[in-house]
């Protein structure tokens, strides 16, 4: 179902709780160190066992950057000195062996992401050995339609290099913009070329790459709603294939780097919410199709298709069409999701390059679900994904009465209804246009965790 | 990497005395097992040479190849698998025993086992001495012709295997026996979970194990089956039947 979307300030300000933004169920918060390697082999094993395994996704995390960008939250490590770079990619080559070994060869793997960090910091015969190393230890599909897709920073990616990327098999790429202010990009300490930048979306088209998206984030200092909108009408004008638009969200005491950031530059609340409105309606105005939280298709792309035909899936980089996909983590932090568990990597580089060097899988923490995870994460999934939950098809998949089971939920969902979030039926619920920019203060009212772990405000905020 | 595991060891219910005794007549297997057709005094006389096994875990071996042949012994549930290494040290999966069904008669001729017996579900068993039976059989014509018919499906069940199948055939011809199998025990015929892996399965029909998996994604495609995990829904049941026919006519 094609789905509208509508910005109202009172409700966006009265929902305005830090929460999850559920790219897994249970949240990373949840994790737990006992769950350790051997505990992850018994899963891989059983994702083997199954009678029609699941294909593929993986994960590749590439730390390293030139500079520091500072509002970066990601899991990172800025250095010159690239001697570091090419020892954690031997010991990434060790760990792809490891994980490799776990996994029956007749699974192809139709996914694959570079995240990072900054991929693009490697050079390209790095990156090529990299991906040839993928290749020896697991069946990377020859179809066209696998998805192979590189987080690109453009200020490091010459239209030579774009061409190099598409050579080692790419064919998605995802390039870091922004904003393109010079104002603002020099108070973030990321400087870049606005032409340059987007020049390479047409040159990526011309190169054979079937979908370009483009990352931009709004509430970075110095930013106006004059600024941002000559962003916005920047960008659009190169028709990327997709965008995702973050909300910066400033939380110094989590991630150093933001220290770096004067707090009085930051856009007020009230700015902040001229941005999200200005996002949504210029987008929108333009052709492009809201998916869910930060993310932004255009009518004809596969993320729209498949949210328009129920397909579509949550997953750690915002959404995707790939449903029944075992997700391998690979690479310091990385997290991996695997029949019914998810896997976190050694979160230091040190730490996970001397449990690589020793051959032990690099597993720092991960969750075995329960059948009651199993079913919440289903309902999550659906608000998160296709903005409607239908009883029937959970109560089907679960054996549960929907109504029996989250007789509690049903009853604080009243609020949520009288305050034209949703639209209870009988047979499900929707969420309304007002209501789709709140999906997760929805989705929380199922999190069965997040009393556990409220007291501690590890979460951003929705604006 | 088999001596990292415990061994059930099939003497564990001879020791146990007759106290743990089965009454087969109140048995929730009825006649699957072998009891067929015996009177209620037979089945008495029966009763008392039957032991009850404890709990087996997944993992853990009824018999080795090699072992002494002693007794054979009946499933009361749970699943176990039959299989013997080649000389090049790989698995061959020889079938797969659910409840109700007799383990062990590939011993009789050499007095030793020629398979390993491993159980792939928490399961039970009841052990039955061989000598006893067989002289027990000599005059209650009943039980040895249910000896002999139970020989008699095993070997035309290997028969079959070994025959000139397509892929498509062989597993359509596995998941009707299981079909059949499950619905005998009085479960569901048309939906059922497999303890065994992709890779027994494959070992078992002689196909390779992508095959079966790849079998299976046809024929969910066509909408024969539902397959989710190691469940196993039969939508066409007619179908099915139709593709294990084939090569019969």
């Amino acid at each position: 179902m094609e789905q509208l979307v509508k910005f109202n300030t009172a409700l966006i300000k009265r929902y305005d709780v830090a929460g999850p933004r559920y790219t897994s169920y249970p949240t990373a918060v949840q994790f737990m160190e006992g769950f350790d390697a051997e505990t992850y082999r018994r899963y891989t094993t059983a994702s083997n066992n199954e009678l029609i395994p699941k294909p593929l996704s993986l994960y590749v995390h590439l730390p390293f950057c030139h500079s520091l960008c500072y509002y970066c939250g990601c899991m990172k490590k800025v250095t010159r000195h690239e001697e570091q770079a090419s020892r954690y990619l031997e010991l990434l080559a060790r760990e792809i062996e490891l994980q490799g070994r776990l996994f029956d060869h007749d699974r192809e793997v139709v996914q694959l992401h570079f995240g990072g960090g900054t991929p693009t910091y490697h050079d390209d015969a790095q990156l090529h050995s990299l991906v040839a190393e993928l290749g020896r230890h697991f069946s990377l599909s020859e179809d066209e339609s696998r998805e192979f897709s590189i987080e690109v920073d453009p200020r490091t990616v010459g239209g030579e290099r774009l061409a190099h990327l598409a050579a080692i098999g790419f064919n998605r790429i995802s390039l870091g913009v922004q904003d393109i202010d010079p104002k603002v990009q020099a108070a973030v300490n990321r400087i870049q070329d606005p032409e340059a930048t987007l020049a390479m979306v047409a040159e990526s088209r011309r190169l054979g790459f079937n979908s370009v998206s483009i990352d931009l984030i709004y509430g970075l200092p110095l930013q106006t709603v004059e600024s941002f909108a000559r962003t916005i009408d920047t960008v659009v004008a190169a028709r990327p294939d997709r965008l995702a638009v973050y909300n910066y969200a400033h939380l110094p005491h989590i991630f150093r780097a933001q220290r770096m950031i004067d707090a009085k530059d930051i856009p007020s609340p009230e700015t902040k919410l001229k941005l999200m409105e200005l996002t949504i309606d210029k987008l929108t105005a333009h052709g492009y199709v809201y998916i869910g939280m930060d993310h932004f298709a255009l009518p004809n792309d596969e993320l729209t298709i498949a949210q328009r035909e129920g397909g579509l899936q949550r997953n750690f980089q915002g959404y995707s069409t790939r449903r029944e996909c075992d997700l391998v983590g690979l690479g310091v932090s990385a997290i991996g999701k695997v029949g019914d568990c998810y896997a976190q990597n050694l979160k230091d580089i040190p730490s996970y390059e001397s449990a690589v060097a020793e051959g032990r899988l690099p597993i720092w923490r991960g969750i075995s679900l329960t059948t009651e995870d199993r079913l919440r994460r289903s309902v999550i999934e659906s608000i998160m994904c296709h903005g409607e939950v239908r009883f029937e098809r959970i109560e089907a998949n679960f054996a549960i009465d929907f109504h029996d089971h989250f007789a509690l939920e049903l009853s604080q969902m009243k609020q949520l209804e009288a305050d034209g979030l949703i639209v209870m039926g009988n047979d499900g619920f929707n969420v309304t246009p007002e209501g789709r920019l709140l999906l997760r203060a929805i989705a929380m009212l199922f999190d069965e965790h997040l009393q556990s772990s409220q007291s501690q405000p590890k979460f951003s905020r929705v604006i | 990497m088999e001596s990292s595991l415990r061994v059930a060891n099939i003497r564990d219910y001879r020791r146990e005395p007759s106290r743990a005794q089965v009454a087969c007549s109140r048995c929730a297997l009825g006649e699957l097992c072998l009891p067929r057709g015996l009177t209620p005094d037979e089945t008495e006389r029966f009763e008392q040479i039957v032991h009850r096994s404890r709990p087996i875990q997944p993992g853990e071996h009824l018999f080795r190849a090699g072992d002494e042949f002693r007794s054979v012994a009946s499933v009361r549930t749970g699943c176990f698998k039959s299989y013997v290494i080649d000389h090049e040290g790989q698995e061959q999966v020889l079938g797969f025993h659910l409840p109700g069904e007799i383990i062990g008669l590939d011993a009789i001729h050499s007095c030793r086992h020629v398979a390993n017996v491993i159980a792939l579900d928490t399961s039970a068993v009841c052990g039955l001495t061989f000598d006893t039976v067989s002289g027990m059989a000599r005059h209650m014509p009943e039980l040895q012709s249910e000896l002999f018919r139970v020989m008699s499906q095993r070997i035309s069940e290997l028969e079959t295997i070994a025959g000139d199948l397509s892929a498509d055939e062989r597993i359509a011809m596995f998941l009707l026996s299981l079909s059949d199998r499950f619905s005998r025990r009085g479960y569901s015929e048309k939906e059922f979970i497999l303890a065994m892996s992709r890779r027994d399965i494959a070992s078992y029909l002689r196909l390779a194990t992508e095959t079966v998996s790849r079998v299976l994604a046809r024929f969910q495609k066509a909408g024969v089956v539902k397959v989710d995990r190691k469940q196993v829904r039969i939508l066409d049941m007619d179908e099915l039947k139709t593709v294990a026919r084939k090569n019969q006519d």
